[in-house]
């Protein structure tokens, strides 16, 4: 007797699957009074009619039984859109007729009543209601041809779109990616959409593949908001989810790119805030220096130029969320973080993507509208990093080439005059555990360890923590290289005052007054009393000052 | 044995109720006796269609036929992008019914007499235009319901009528009007159904959605 409960329990539950899942009868468009969603009518037992008629339909195909919404659709649109949208038509313009909300539910042709329903006669507002206004929503009613995927670059030819996925009449329409009368995955989607399985049916996005986005098994930790709030219960990882991490194909918050949010960096936060990414990167622009991404909105565009003209920052200047990945690589080579992301080179020239990793930098901080100024004043004034940079200055910080100075005594190991840096080793999040990168700091300057500028600075190992994090502060101390720098640091004079820390230019310096980073700052170091503020290079740990500092007349002193 | 018993009186029950509620053309909407355009020929059913001499015999297996047939030369059918089937002209039985249906023939034009002024109108005129209607006069079998994939395969599918699809609902292969209407109204739903649309179990016999 056991047996037979237990055989017709695996008999249930094999069928069970094929009964709810496979037939419209079981799914949200029964909208007859059999069916089991909260959206149906109070009368009619009947499920095709509420969408198809036997005799005197329209449009004829596919016997709709339903009128024409009639309405006028505000249409997706982007600065990357290549196809050409219009008003929705095909079958779309059917599943319009219920889905735009302006026609009742019940209302159809072969009924000269309305067919009443139990919770109200529209459509519910809600996710399913997609109203008038379709920018928020996937593009519809376009023709998908060779042309269009060759002109966008990242869509596949629709010659090599596979079954389910199918086009009508060339165009994509709602059921391209929807199957009305069955509900096999949800919301009537023709394949499964775990890790955008359904959207890379079209979508093929440059570098998503092995990207982090497309792989991490990472989970949410339930602290809200929730990064995923429409996903399938099923898809509880950020590959699973995908696309859909930062994308709604539908009444999209952020219009733009169907992005969730339409402030820019929300789309990225409501991951990278602990819930879910490892590191805490909202946390960083809480502090007071920091790449201002709040501070900017719908200035930013997709197609925009690789140097920045408008002033703005966002995650997506720097950052390209279909190709970011864990992956370390050596100065000055982009990281797996930076990975895809347009840039500016050391000629000016715009490059996408960035090889190198100050070319991000160089979009805009080099001669872009609205960069910082230069803290300090000096005797040469360079605002433009890119010049700041250049290999072929007389002196700089090793960005884009080695060193000039083939001997400098203090460096730390593994640092060597043939090393080569990041922007990043000195502009990045303070502390120890937070997420490399210029996100958010305590020190000015997005600097990742103190560097106290102002004149009277007393010299300590947090002081110029900055400098002395490569420079060894013993063999500064003990005069390895320059001979005074002990005595002129403990009369209270900080790094900054003589050494330019990005370089001086070669259209403005040049290798025998500008070597070793020397560039004064004219707030503190005056003319000499022969009116000459100028340092002389006289080889290799030599040379000769003329110049005024904390009222000690340089006229000059040599060493 | 007591269970058996019930067992069997339930079958039999079910069984005998479908002829216990079977119903008649007489006072369904194909009994015309009480039509102002039928009033010269006293209370005849079934003279609007059938004769029982000199029939009309130019539609094969036509049932001995009695009403002027349609003259159109041709019908505009269903089409859709996405439909398997080839549709051709209307064909057999859906023919006869056309006879009336399609409004060319006037009602009363039947015995020979061709002189009628009464064309069917109203709802159930489906006219010369049945792009808007479902496609009859298609051949569906097995290698239909394999190639369109939401429907049924008619040679095996029960049809709710004691038998297949293409046993009880098929004429030669072919869906024709007289797969979902029975003019003689056997079942006694609605629109001459063969049986109840409730919960749209008629569409829902063929159509695997």
């Amino acid at each position: 007797m056991k047996k037979w409960i237990l055989l017709q329990l695996i008999l249930i539950i094999n069928i069970s699957p094929i009964l709810t899942a496979q037939s419209i009868v079981n799914s949200k468009h029964n909208l007859s009074i059999s069916s089991r969603s909260i959206v149906k009518s109070t009368n009619e037992s009947e499920i095709c009619i509420f969408c198809h008629t036997p005799h005197k339909s329209n449009p004829a195909s596919p016997l709709w039984n339903r009128n024409n919404p009639g309405s006028v659709y505000t249409l997706y649109n982007s600065a990357t859109l290549q196809a050409l949208t219009g008003q929705p038509d095909g079958s779309s313009i059917l599943c319009l007729s219920c889905h735009d909300g302006s026609i009742a539910l019940g209302n159809v042709i072969s009924r000269t009543k309305v067919i009443d329903f139990e919770t109200g006669n529209y459509m519910p507002k809600g996710n399913s209601n997609l109203t008038r206004n379709l920018k928020n929503d996937h593009p519809i009613s376009f023709v998908y041809n060779s042309a269009i995927a060759l002109s966008d670059g990242q869509l596949k030819d629709p010659a090599s779109i596979t079954a389910p996925i199918s086009l009508e009449r060339g165009k994509v329409q709602c059921t391209s990616c929807h199957d009305p009368h069955k509900n096999l995955y949800s919301d009537f989607l023709l394949v499964p959409q775990q890790n955008s399985n359904l959207c890379n049916s079209c979508h093929q996005r440059t570098y998503w593949t092995g990207s982090s986005h497309s792989t991490s098994n990472h989970l949410w930790n339930g602290v809200f908001p929730n990064p995923w709030p429409f996903a399938d219960q099923s898809m509880i990882t950020v590959a699973q989810n995908g696309c859909e991490s930062c994308h709604n194909s539908h009444n999209s918050k952020g219009n733009l790119m169907l992005l969730k949010y339409q402030e820019e960096e929300n789309n990225c936060l409501d991951c990278h805030n602990g819930n879910v990414a490892s590191k805490n990167i909202s946390a960083q622009f809480a502090k007071t220096y920091k790449h201002n991404i709040k501070g900017f909105i719908n200035i930013h565009e997709a197609n925009e130029s690789a140097l920045v003209t408008n002033m703005h920052v966002e995650c997506i200047d720097c950052h390209n969320p279909h190709a970011s990945k864990n992956q370390t690589a050596k100065a000055p080579f982009v990281t797996g973080f930076l990975v895809g992301v347009k840039g500016i080179n050391q000629n000016g020239i715009a490059v996408n993507p960035a090889t190198n990793s100050f070319e991000i930098c160089y979009r805009c901080h080099a001669g872009s509208p609205g960069a910082p100024a230069s803290s300090t004043l000096r005797q040469i004034d360079q605002n433009n990093v890119r010049l700041e940079f250049a290999p072929n200055n007389p002196s700089s910080h090793s960005i884009t080439a080695v060193g000039v100075n083939s001997n400098v005594p203090s460096l730390i190991a593994p640092w060597t005059t043939i090393s080569l840096m990041y922007c990043t080793d000195c502009h990045s999040s303070d502390g120890t555990e937070s997420p490399v990168g210029p996100h958010g700091s305590i020190y000015p300057h997005i600097l990742k360890l103190q560097y106290l500028t102002a004149d009277n600075t007393v010299e300590s190992t947090t002081a110029c923590a900055l400098c002395y994090s490569c420079h060894s502060r013993t063999s500064i101390m003990a005069d390895n290289s320059f001979k005074g720098h002990s005595k002129h640091l403990a009369s209270r004079t900080s790094c900054n005052v003589c050494h330019d820390p990005h370089g001086i230019s070669s259209t403005q310096g040049n290798s025998t007054n500008n070597s070793n980073l020397i560039n004064f700052a004219t707030s503190v170091v005056s003319n000499s009393s022969s009116g000459i503020r100028r340092f002389d290079d006289l080889g290799l740990f030599h040379g000769r000052c003329y110049l005024t500092c904390h009222g000690v007349n340089h006229n000059p002193f040599t060493y | 044995m007591k269970k058996l018993y019930t067992l069997l009186s339930i079958i039999s029950f079910i069984t005998m109720s479908q002829f216990g509620y079977a119903q008649h053309i007489a006072g369904s909407a194909h009994d015309f006796t009480t039509q102002s355009w039928n009033s010269g020929v006293g209370a005849e059913i079934c003279i609007v269609c059938h004769t029982p001499h000199n029939a009309n015999t130019s539609v094969t297996n036509a049932p001995l036929w009695n009403h002027s047939l349609s003259a159109l030369p041709s019908y505009t059918m269903y089409s859709s992008a996405t439909m398997n089937s080839t549709a051709g002209q209307p064909d057999g039985s859906s023919k006869l019914c056309l006879s009336c249906h399609d409004g060319t023939v006037a009602l009363e034009n039947f015995g020979g007499v061709t002189t009628g002024t009464h064309p069917m109108t109203g709802t159930s005129l489906v006219g010369s235009d049945l792009s808007n209607d479902h496609p009859i006069s298609i051949t569906y079998d097995a290698a239909l319901a394999s190639s369109d994939g939401g429907l049924f395969n008619p040679t095996t599918q029960v049809s709710g009528l004691g038998g297949t699809i293409t046993a009880n609902m098929l004429v030669g292969n072919k869906m024709q009007c007289s797969s979902c209407h029975d003019v003689h109204n056997s079942a006694g739903v609605s629109k001459l159904l063969v049986k109840s649309n409730a919960a749209s179990a008629l569409c829902l016999t063929c159509h695997n959605k």
